[in-house]
């Protein structure tokens, strides 16, 4: 047991760089949410160290709470989109099989409604998005956090291909911080590039 | 724990029993325009406003004067015109069946709780129990007890240190204790609540009848998940409630007790008020992932008003969210009876649409889907809808 303990501590204090939180210079990032996308940016991101899943990758500007971005790396058919949190008591949908693009956004919905990090949740455009050759969606969203009750605002774009959900989404506060980095998350959503598992 | 540490405590007034025995003192005599008496008193009022300048712009607010009239209604119909007008009733968008008090006169209610309360009367036995904790200074004693358990626990611990005596059973007594005080206060609240409820139009039996029905709903919600549903009498070390079994015997066996008459003369009241709020508390219900629990809430519902169209559309939606391909078919034959029994909105074509897309009745999904974009010509989803209609 202090084997054990002693292994863990060494770890944590030795543990590699690779996993702490990264500055994303501006330019071309060709490994993004384990190598499932491809992307260019204009300004500079944050990529956040916690993951809220296997399949996906979180950056930032100024805070997740602020302006966060979302990458969803192929999420496969049968999976959740996030890490399940109470399985038993409190599932989350699944991806299904037959997605359509119109679902994936109450897919998302649903997913957040069950966790309870979402209130009066409303899908406000959706249209179709071309992802490198991919049929998909755009769409942008709205909804109230509970836990700090601020209306928050989304765009996101995404596309079911090979039994994996691919999704890129962008949310901020509605006021002051969702139009002023919505450019950034559009130059992104432009020269986004999916590169399935080979 | 040694018969001299637990004479100590009792000393002390810091074991639960002794706590709420204390409390146990006649009704204070209403008083309108109360104010706060004493610094705790005051310090917890100041913080309660402040908390309810910030609740009024809540965007979770629910902003129906329609369905907040009735609350207040039903709430005046149980506790009496007087005590009534000193309650500010904030309604909340939360999809969870839950209800609080602050001690400023602040009663939060929310949406979840609308959506599985059956009756006004039923209603009128939750908004009761909040205003009893109101009544009975609730959160003001729960705070003494609190700083007096958190203080003798420091105490004991130094005592300890000093005399080099094990006291780890006595603290955990008194944890127990802070948590059995919030359960005796929590049954104290019923009790008066159901005293409320006795004395005016409602049935008393109502306030069990709250606590049955959120059990079959976990029954049913642990059966869809293939889980064994439990309930214990008993409730935990760490519950500040007593178990929903424990309320709804005790509660059962008082309304006995009073004896009034047990059919609520308003039944249809609740179903007539929620109105057009109804299909926005669906449709964050079917959001919730949880088939067969929202299975039971649709089918309770019905039992009442019988299938209306909101229903029909909502278990519709029900089935078309889990998509399994045999939903869709069900998702479809739920759609067309809510057209065919009056559903009115452009979302029951789409929604329709899509489900017979998904059974393969392309031709048919066509046509609905383009009579949603007839009828919402604006369509946020135009564009994406206007891909799957066959040309």
């Amino acid at each position: 047991m202090l084997l054990r303990c002693l292994s863990l501590l060494l770890l944590l204090l030795f543990a590699p760089a690779a996993h702490a939180n990264k500055l994303m210079a501006a330019g071309a990032h060709g490994d993004v949410a384990k190598g499932s996308f491809a992307v260019r940016t204009t300004s500079e991101w944050n990529r956040l160290k916690q993951r809220p899943g296997k399949f996906q990758e979180v950056w930032t500007i100024d805070g997740e709470r602020l302006n966060q971005l979302t990458f969803f790396g192929g999420v496969p058919a049968g999976q959740p989109l996030f890490h399940e949190r109470d399985k038993k008591n409190n599932p989350l949908p699944k991806v299904p099989t037959d997605l359509l693009s119109i679902d994936i956004a109450p897919l998302l919905q649903s997913t957040y409604q069950t966790l309870g990090s979402a209130v009066n949740f409303e899908v406000t455009a959706q249209k179709p998005f071309d992802m490198n050759g991919r049929k998909g969606v755009r769409f942008e969203y709205r909804y109230v956090s509970p836990e700090d009750e601020v209306a928050r605002m989304g765009e996101a774009v995404g596309a079911f291909h090979g039994g994996k959900l691919y999704l890129v989404t962008y949310e901020a506060p509605k006021v002051h911080f969702f139009n002023r980095d919505k450019a950034k998350f559009e130059d992104i959503a432009s020269t986004l590039t999916i590169q399935p598992a080979k | 724990m040694s018969p001299a540490i637990r004479a100590l405590l009792a000393g002390l007034g810091l074991l639960a029993s002794a706590a709420v025995q204390a409390q146990a003192k006649p009704l204070p005599t209403y008083t309108p325009a109360y104010e706060p008496r004493s610094v705790d008193e005051r310090g917890m009022w100041m913080m309660a406003d402040e908390y309810e300048r910030v609740l009024r712009n809540s965007p979770l607010l629910i902003k129906d004067p329609g369905l907040q009239r009735y609350v207040q209604d039903v709430l005046c119909d149980t506790i009496g015109k007087d005590r009534c007008n000193s309650v500010r009733i904030y309604l909340l968008e939360a999809p969870v069946f839950n209800a609080s008090m602050s001690p400023n006169g602040v009663l939060i209610v929310n949406s979840g709780a609308l959506l599985r309360l059956r009756s006004s009367a039923e209603l009128g036995s939750v908004l009761a129990h909040e205003f009893a904790h109101f009544e009975l200074r609730h959160s003001l004693e729960g705070f003494k007890q609190k700083r007096s358990m958190s203080d003798g626990m420091a105490w004991l611990q130094v005592l300890a240190g000093l005399s080099q005596t094990n006291v780890v059973s006595a603290l955990y007594l008194l944890a127990s204790s802070m948590y059995q005080f919030d359960q005796e206060q929590e049954k104290a609240a019923d009790m008066l609540g159901l005293d409320y409820l006795a004395q005016s139009k409602f049935p008393s039996g109502s306030a069990a009848d709250v606590w049955r029905n959120l059990m079959a709903e976990h029954d049913a919600t642990a059966a869809g998940r293939k889980q064994k549903a439990k309930h214990s009498y008993r409730a935990g070390y760490f519950d500040t409630h007593p178990t929903s079994l424990a309320r709804a015997t005790y509660l059962a066996q008082a309304a006995v007790a009073v004896g009034d008459a047990s059919e609520d003369p308003e039944r249809a009241r609740h179903a007539q008020s929620l109105g057009s709020a109804l299909p926005k508390l669906l449709a964050a219900q079917n959001g919730l992932n949880n088939f067969a629990g929202t299975e039971y809430l649709l089918s309770s519902l019905a039992a009442d008003q019988g299938w209306t169209p909101d229903l029909l559309f909502a278990r519709g939606e029900m089935y078309r969210l889990r998509a399994n391909p045999r939903d869709m078919v069900t998702a479809s034959s739920l759609y067309r009876e809510a057209i065919d029994k009056g559903y009115a909105g452009p979302e029951v074509h789409r929604n329709l649409g899509l489900s017979l897309l998904k059974s393969g009745q392309a031709p048919d999904a066509s046509v609905h889907l383009k009579e949603y974009l007839r009828l919402l010509p604006d369509a946020a989803d135009r564009d994406l809808i206007q891909t799957l209609v066959q040309q």
